[in-house]
């Protein structure tokens, strides 16, 4: 009888073990749309953290989800589709490429969106390579 | 031979564009008169450049992308600075790019891929010309070791656009990047870096 106990239990191990590292394997990329903002910034005082000690401002922000307000500079799509919003300055902005599930369901923000106008991005910051790059992001207003 | 680094042109670029909104204007006619095509002076730069990294596996390709590498080229010279982001790498699946950042680049420590060289045999000529081999040997700093290597590549123009491309193998262990015994038999014992820049003309 004991031993059809922990034939069971050493069942039952194994598949919870399996269940978790194919969820671990399977798991999706995290949707930014769902994400809380761990930081809410303005664009131009982002800008002037990382001009000002970028290794600082890499180890505060990367990896992390930003809410970021500024003026859009430029709107491009990339030659794989993407949608580049750039905010501030053209060269060292900040670069903020749209996840593209969510790109698809809002093109007419994207399309509403106007070179000159105030606009706030959620997004995941990657880091500092001549401009701030926020990758995916999404538009909140 | 001397290799240009590429935290001399950079700073140098960016106070460029710093000096004045003038300079800055004046930068934005060159984006546009860009379009016309390519002429050999000066310096040029690609701000969404493509970086990708290629390794098979019996159980799944692996595969990671970024498009938001930087590369400045100097036309004078056929010097070739180009810097990339590890976290700016994308994965199929998020465990993999997990893995890639935390285990294997230590994106947090190394955030930064950089390579430094020269085109050889380099002639203004090449700019302007129909895409043709080249061969680049420079400084490729990976995970905090650097290395002076040699590879492939093309360069020229492609529908009025220069285009600048590279196709190479890397060996993780080299840059002391260590893979556990576990998975080292089912991965290639080398990783094909793929690269791809279309090139603006900025400055002088």
């Amino acid at each position: 009888m004991k031993i059809k106990y922990a034939i069971i239990l050493v069942l039952v191990v194994i598949v919870i073990g399996a269940g978790i590292g194919l969820k671990m394997f399977f798991k999706p990329h995290a949707d930014v749309s769902k994400l809380k903002a761990e930081f809410k910034v303005e664009a131009t005082a982002l800008i002037g953290e990382f001009e000002q000690d970028e290794n600082a401002a890499t180890d505060k922000y990367s990896e992390k989800v930003l809410e970021i307000s500024g003026k859009l500079v430029v709107k491009n799509k990339l030659s794989n589709g993407t949608d580049l919003l750039i905010l501030e300055d053209e060269m060292q902005g900040i670069s903020c490429q749209l996840d593209s599930s969510w790109s698809a369901a809002n093109q007419e923000t994207i399309e509403a969106l106007e070179g000159g106008n105030p606009v706030t991005v959620k997004g995941i910051c990657k880091g500092y390579l001549m401009e701030i790059k926020v990758s995916p992001a999404i538009v909140v207003k | 031979m001397e290799i240009f680094i590429w935290d001399s042109i950079f700073p140098e670029f960016l106070r460029s564009i710093k000096i004045n909104a003038m300079l800055k204007k004046l930068f934005i006619l060159v984006l546009l008169v860009a379009s016309v095509g390519a002429f050999g002076q000066g310096k040029f730069i690609a701000k969404n450049a493509y970086i990708s990294f290629y390794s098979s596996t019996p159980m799944e390709d692996i595969l990671g992308e970024s498009n938001e590498a930087v590369t400045i080229m100097n036309a004078e010279t056929g010097e070739i600075g180009f810097q990339a982001l590890m976290t700016t790498f994308h994965f199929k699946r998020a465990l993999m790019e997990e893995h890639f950042n935390e285990n294997y680049m230590e994106s947090a420590k190394f955030p930064k891929a950089r390579f430094n060289g020269k085109i050889e045999g380099f002639s203004k000529d090449m700019l302007n010309a129909p895409v043709a081999d080249i061969k680049i040997t420079g400084k490729l700093n990976v995970h905090g070791v650097e290395k002076t290597i040699t590879v492939p590549g093309t360069l020229g123009l492609e529908n009025g656009q220069l285009v600048g491309t590279s196709k190479f193998k890397v060996t993780p262990e080299n840059y002391g990047i260590a893979i556990p015994s576990l998975v080292r038999d089912k991965i290639g014992k080398e990783m094909e870096i793929t690269v791809k820049a279309t090139y603006l003309p900025f400055g002088q």
